[in-house]
């Protein structure tokens, strides 16, 4: 491949064209501007397609579009007057019967709009086809013009797009990483007297933004809000109370030195790994089952959730958590070959029978990470299926590593990035030969494998429940098929064998069953299918990835690894025009993204971003690439989505999208110096934390006296002069709320636990392929339920309504950023709920064991809640509302909870159209142990119960400030 | 910095509309005002076009009801029953035979709509006359849950907003003390199960409320046994004391006041739904009508008379899924069934709401994921009377809410294999249910991820040819 252009990043020159001497500026004007954009914006209805011109009008040349359409005339384009020109109308969107280009994504912008107005002004100028392809030519000698710079691509589909011209400011992603230096600190802003002295870079770039406009930012906040803020954003967890009061202890000596002591302990908190890691899985897509029609559960996938959370916790550097994601399985194999000196046999031995070291299966596990979409192959053929996996694969790895929507090259050369769809495919083809699999990976030490013995043994109870249902069913079947060949006077043949007989030498297919039965029988044999695969569990499989050719045959419920490594084996890889899989277009390589400027480590000069051919080593190859400190997009990527999380809000406020249409960042130089330093600094996140947080701007109150004034002026509060106030997140509420109670379990990790969730969602039927999925049963024990909730069993196909309400993400699609909308319905599950109701008659009970007044009960149920001693008008009021409420709850006679061991379902059956039953059993109900009800607790616990349920409810609980 | 002049939604939005919209909220650039002057995110909004539908009740198929045997007859076939086909469309691998419709058919009404023997109510000609049976829809998908997160997003991978969020967010709702879009299920949830009716990536309050048919008809609507109306009552003035005093404590803080109003909200919803639901307060004639007291037609004719209810009410969108179309072996009992099931709800739908002159406007959509093969694989070694999965031809109906009535629009060729005249995608037919309720599809957008997303992905047409 050769690369036309040579261009520089960082190069933007203020240049007056050379070209401007040898053709008309008119020429140029519309050469270079006008024409480009009706060639985007107006041909595609207006002339391309000479059969359907919409409206009559032809804008393919200057005669058609000055004669007009049917509706409007040579009122359409007046040369001279731009004013008088309809066009103008149309495309200011200022008719609303005539909006033009009718989309809200194709709509122009002010520049461009000003563009043709300036091209009417000057007499409607439309050079001839030679003169323009002179001036274009002209000008791709050119990189940088004031129309804007040229980017160097593998090339488009055309060259139209090839030499397009992006505003450099666009491209700020795509810019080479350069750490700018520090503002000097401004003595009249932060540094004023009004803060502690402040030498934290990231305050000297937020300073800068300030003192620009004339703001200062709000006080220090209290230390009381800071502890909270801190440990919340840490842990995802509310400070203690003793916590609380050990800091304001600590920070009345020395206030720096409690922050940083105080920060210091949070990121050693094994909590603190369970916290971030939910930030990385919401934009992985972690889930424990495959989504679609089947649903599947991946029985292994925890041990991925569980080396992220590893990761964080050990402060692995980001570019080895970058590279054994994306290429962990390379990694190992290849030590697996260096450990066994060459000797094959062993080597393909050993990768099937998983003789992986500790460290090596560390790396294949993350490998996961490649299999967190939902797929499902069913009733798609093979290789649409492939296609689906790898086009997946793809967005996401774009997303969550480069902040790139890849989607949007797929079908056709970026509309607005200078990423060719030529890129789109040679990425892909990185991936061509990447195949699902549960490998054989030895356990860990650190892998938890309590609970494994319990859950295998209800599995298998379910699993020899399904079996013994099928045998009777077929048991039956059997009979009557017997008695049909005795009475047709034909031998026996058995069901397996008679399949491809005749039907007139063989009995009805469903001999001897009833419909009612047909229908039992199908969801019986279902039911083994799962109950088997869930066995799975228990196996030391993890769920990751291999290289070879596609296999045969695609079934999500069973993917296991060719033993042939096959590695002379190519993967055949093309542009696939409009991203159909019959329209194979010009072969590709595999390759990384051209416009970044970064080449494959060893690639030749000729197409330096060319990925070595071999199967193995190709994704090895684009990892390196993605976390080469070079890579521009890679670290600004992951420090903008850290800081979101630490302000709420990113510095560039899409993080999976830092293209053109991406928004741009607020603070364009704090994001470069904060991902340079994070490089240069061996890619530490802890570290990074500690430098934002030690900021002045990290410990601002949530208030500004000047709030009406940044209201109008800074409405999205993008200056930072006040600390954005967040809501907690789903599971920061379920979290926070079993440590309020003291029931949390802060054992880590190993099977998903399964908390309660609503008993009627639990027991809902649930469609899947054929069946019916099996009733969600919560673990019989509180001791496992009640841990944290990133460790909750994730299924795609029924989200636990507690979590969905609060905004948990749809696992189908990577999360940028949560939704934090207020419904009703969240209403009604934090007051009416059976889990909330049980939280609260925990804490009550546990108050009750803390003193016996209620006074004091009502002051530590605040400070354990909301972190402060309630004033004297909460004290008397709530005393008041408890005592009244225990005179309530003193008439009233709670029930006993009802826990089915068995269930009746219905469906309705194919085959009949009428609806069947059959039972299911609910194992974990047998010895099922209840976390403690309002029955089992008197009165005064149950009116106190009632307090705390407010406290639950309290938006002071429910937002950190 | 250039900055195309569609980004009014990012440059003047204030907290306070982030907060009750979300970030991405255009609505077409011209109910911007609107917006911000309404109180709540349901608050009924003006439509783009002039309006001929105001409520949508759409009857969602679950499974794929087959073509050829409800409302597309196709007589040749039952020439060619049992002949081998050589059709190789779709998955269709090894020896396939054609499978002739096992009813018969008839024309009804004035206007002579053709449909199977197996309707007996929706024969009826004052409900005949009013459909209008579209025949050119193509689907994309060939498994239900890709299918149905299709029909019911326009996307197949299943994160995109439903057809009824657009709708509520593009129109509001009337009645802010029941949610905008409800959504009713039997027992079992179809196939993808809520991601069928999510909110995407659109602001929570648009998601789909499912009402549920058994239990309490919205999760956790009522409160613990234990606890009486009065006691709910009390604790939320004791939590409204709480708020307000943190509110005074935190004025810069608007999101509070919202949360605050929420539960108000719940609590009139928990007064109201019980009473919306109460389809046993409908006189006798009417429970008749819609098949209730029969076995056969009960939950679904309840779930069209509920239906009713709703958009009397001044719900916006209202969906209700019926499951068990997929006869894939078995088509004469399956399908004749699943028939007789909906029949008589459909119908009485139709005529109840004509008669309370709702019809008008609102529009009535019966339809599943996609149709079924004319032809079918032997299944267990035997003939199996079924069909597959096609994508290639399905029929849909249309009634009310400004469609053509006693029209047939579109045709399939003469076995029902594949859509030959007005064929169009699944996106069109959803810019045409978006252009009746007065939506233009192309302004109808939010920002996310970087681009302007339309309930048609990347832009589709209107089907002329549908309205009347």
């Amino acid at each position: 491949m050769k690369f036309k252009t040579l261009f520089s990043y960082g190069l933007i020159l203020s240049c007056t064209s050379i070209l401007a001497d040898e053709f008309r500026e008119e020429d140029r004007h519309f050469t270079l501007k006008v024409q480009p954009l009706l060639s985007e914006k107006c041909n595609g209805c207006h002339g391309d397609d000479a059969e359907k011109i919409k409206g009559g009008l032809n804008m393919l040349t200057r005669e058609d579009l000055i004669r007009g359409g049917e509706e409007w005339g040579d009122e359409v384009l007046v040369p001279g007057d731009a004013k008088k020109s309809f066009l103008i109308e149309t495309v200011k969107w200022a008719d609303p019967d005539w909006e033009m280009p009718p989309k809200e994504n194709d709509r122009l912008t002010k520049e461009q709009i000003a563009d043709l107005e300036k091209w009417i002004e000057d007499g409607v100028a439309w050079p001839e086809e030679s003169v323009q392809l002179a001036i274009r030519k002209a000008a791709a000698e050119e990189a940088v013009t004031e129309e804007g710079m040229i980017v160097q691509t593998s090339g488009g589909l055309g060259d139209e797009w090839t030499y397009r011209r992006y505003n450099p400011e666009d491209l700020w992603a795509f810019q080479k990483l350069v750490r700018p230096d520090v503002p000097q600190p401004n003595p009249t802003v932060l540094n004023d007297g009004s803060h502690p002295v402040s030498s934290n870079p990231v305050d000297a770039f937020l300073e800068a933004k300030w003192a620009e406009s004339g703001v200062k930012p709000a006080a220090q906040a209290s230390p009381g809000t800071l502890i909270r803020r801190a440990t919340r954003d840490l842990t995802g967890l509310p400070p203690t109370a003793e916590e609380i009061d050990h800091f304001q202890k600590s920070w009345e000596k020395n206030s720096e030195a409690a922050w940083s002591e105080l920060i210091d302990r949070l990121l050693v908190s094994p909590r603190y790994g369970e916290r971030w890691a939910q930030h990385w899985l919401d934009v992985a897509r972690y889930a424990d089952t495959g989504g679609m029609s089947n649903d599947y559960e991946r029985s292994n996938a925890w041990r991925y959730r569980d080396y992220v959370i590893r990761a964080f916790n050990e402060d692995k550097p980001y570019d080895e958590f970058v590279l054994e994601q994306l290429a962990g399985d390379e990694l190992v194999d290849r030590s697996l070959r260096e450990r066994l000196q060459g000797d094959y046999q062993a080597y393909v031995k050993g990768r099937q029978e998983g003789n992986y070291l500790p460290e090596e299966a560390e790396k294949i596990i993350a490998t996961g990470f490649l299999r967190m979409g939902p797929w499902d192959p069913a009733m798609v053929k093979r290789e649409e299926a492939r296609q689906l996996y790898l086009d997946d694969v793809v967005n996401s790895v774009g997303q969550t590593f480069l902040s790139t929507t890849m989607r949007c090259f797929k079908c056709h050369d970026h509309k607005f990035d200078p990423l060719p769809t030529r890129d789109y495919y040679r990425f892909y083809a990185a991936f061509a030969g990447t195949q699902m699999a549960e490998r054989a990976v030895p356990f860990l030490p650190e892998e938890n494998r309590d609970g494994f013995e319990e859950s295998r043994e209800m599995s298998k109870e379910l699993l020899d429940f399904a079996r013994a249902e099928v045998k009777t069913l077929t048991n039956k079947r059997e009979k009557a098929a017997r008695a049909w060949f005795q009475e047709n006077g034909l031998d026996y043949v058995s069901h397996a064998d008679r399949k491809e007989l005749p039907d007139h030498v063989k009995p009805p297919r469903h001999v001897g069953l009833s419909v009612e039965e047909q229908g039992q029988l199908k969801v019986r044999e279902q039911d083994v299918w799962i109950w088997e695969r869930r066995l799975d569990r228990y196996e030391p499989l993890a769920q990751t990835v291999y290289n070879g050719p596609d296999p045969k045959f695609l079934n999500a419920r069973k993917l296991r690894m060719s033993g042939n490594p096959n590695i002379n084996w190519r993967p055949e890889s093309h542009i696939l025009t409009g991203g159909a899989l019959e329209a194979k277009g010009e072969a590709v390589t595999p390759g990384v993204l051209s416009a970044l400027g970064v080449p494959v480590q060893g690639a030749s000069e000729d197409d330096p971003y060319q990925i070595p051919d071999a199967i193995e080593g190709r994704r090895l190859a684009l990892a390196q690439w993605i976390a080469h400190p070079e890579n521009p997009l890679t670290a600004r990527s992951f420090v903008n989505r850290v800081w979101q999380q630490h302000f709420g809000q990113a510095l560039a406020g899409n993080p999976n999208n830092f293209g053109v249409k991406g928004k741009k960042p607020t603070h364009p130089e704090l994001l470069d110096w904060l991902a340079a330093d994070f490089v240069e600094n061996g890619w530490t996140l802890k570290r990074l934390h500690r430098l934002i947080m030690t900021s002045r701007a990290y410990r601002l109150a949530a208030e500004h006296p000047r709030r009406e004034y940044l209201a109008a002026e800074d409405p999205e509060n993008q200056w930072l002069a006040y600390f954005p106030t967040r809501r907690l997140t789903a599971e920061e509420i379920r979290d926070s709320l079993l440590a309020i109670t003291g029931e949390l379990e802060t054992d880590a990790g190993g099977l998903p636990i399964k908390p309660e969730i609503n008993m009627e969602v639990a027991l809902q039927p649930r469609m899947i392929q054929f069946s019916l999925a099996p009733a969600y049963q919560p673990d019989p024990i509180p001791e496992r339920r009640n841990r944290r909730t990133i460790y909750a069993y994730r299924v795609r196909g029924m989200a636990d309504p507690f979590l969905e309400l609060f905004n948990q993400p749809n696992p189908n699609d990577s999360c940028e950023v949560r939704d934090s909308a207020a419904v009703s319905p969240q209403a009604f599950t934090l007051l009416n709920s059976d889990q909330i109701t049980d939280r609260s008659i925990a804490f009550a009970k546990s108050l009750r064991e803390e003193a016996t007044d209620l006074e004091t009960q009502i002051g530590n149920a605040f400070r354990r809640t909301l972190g402060r001693a309630p004033d004297g008008i909460e004290k008397k009021r709530l005393g008041r509302y408890v005592r009244e409420m225990t005179d309530y709850h003193r008439g009233v006679e709670p029930e006993a909870p009802v826990y089915p061991t068995e269930i009746t379902r219905s469906l309705v059956e194919e085959f009949s159209g009428d609806t069947f039953e059959y039972e299911e059993i609910l194992p974990a109900f047998r010895n099922y142990q209840p976390d403690l009800k309002a029955r089992d607790v008197d009165a005064e616990t149950r009116a106190l119960a009632d307090l705390c349920l407010l406290l639950f409810n309290a938006n002071e609980f429910v937002y950190v400030y | 910095m250039k900055s195309p002049i569609c980004s009014r939604p990012i440059s003047t939005a204030t907290s306070r509309r982030e907060f009750i919209y979300g970030l991405g909220a255009t609505l077409g650039g011209v109910a911007m005002t609107d917006m911000l002057a309404a109180e709540s995110p349901l608050a009924v909004k003006k439509p783009m076009l002039p309006a001929k539908a105001k409520n949508v009740i759409m009857l969602f198929m679950e499974g794929g009801p087959s073509q050829v045997d409800t409302f597309d007859p196709k007589p040749k076939l039952q020439e060619l029953h049992k002949q081998e086909s050589k059709r190789t469309a779709g998955l269709a691998t090894g020896f396939r035979f054609y499978v002739g419709s096992p009813f018969g058919s008839r024309k009804v009404g004035n206007a002579g709509l053709e449909m199977s023997d197996q309707w007996v109510h929706m024969a009826d000609p004052e409900v005949a006359d009013e459909l209008c049976n579209y025949r050119g829809c193509q689907a994309e998908s060939l498994n239900h849950p890709e299918a149905l997160f299709h029909m019911n997003t326009g996307s197949r991978l299943g994160g995109d907003p439903a057809v009824g969020s657009w709708a509520t967010y593009g129109l509001g709702s009337v009645n802010q003390n029941l949610p905008g879009y409800v959504v009713m299920t039997e027992l079992a949830l179809p196939q993808g199960g809520s991601r069928n009716w999510s909110n995407g990536f659109l602001p929570a309050h648009y998601q789909g409320t499912r009402l549920r048919p058994e239990g309490s008809p919205i999760l956790d609507l009522d409160s613990q046994s234990f606890k009486s109306r009065e006691h709910q009552r009390r604790a939320l003035d004791e939590l409204a004391f709480l708020n307000q005093k943190h509110a005074a404590e935190n004025p810069q803080h608007e999101a509070l006041a919202a949360r605050m109003e929420n539960y108000e909200l719940a609590y009139r919803m928990q007064m109201e739904v019980p009473g919306v639901v109460d389809v046993e307060s409908e006189p006798e004639y009417i429970k008749e009508m819609y098949g209730m007291g029969k076995k056969e037609t009960e939950t679904f004719g309840k779930q069209c008379l509920l239906a009713r209810r709703l958009v009397e009410k001044g719900v916006r969108f209202v969906q209700i899924f019926s499951g068990g179309w997929d006869s894939h072996d078995y088509l004469e009992r399956g399908h004749s069934a699943r028939i007789r099931s909906v029949d008589q709800g459909m119908a009485a739908l139709i005529k109840d709401l004509k008669q309370r002159g709702m019809l008008d406007d609102t529009l009535v959509i019966w339809t599943g994921e996609f149709g079924r093969t004319p032809d079918n694989n032997r299944r267990g070694g035997v003939y199996s009377l079924g069909r597959g999965h096609n994508v290639d031809a399905m029929t849909m109906l249309f009634a009310g809410g400004g469609v053509k009535k006693g029209a047939v629009v579109g045709a399939t060729d003469e076995i029902g294999a594949e859509a030959v005249e007005c064929v169009h995608p699944i996106r069109d037919v959803h810019c045409t249910i978006l252009q009746l309720l007065g939506l233009d599809d192309n302004k109808l957008t939010y920002f996310h991820g970087g681009r302007y997303k339309q309930l048609s992905q990347f832009g589709g047409q209107v089907i002329p040819e549908l309205i009347g």
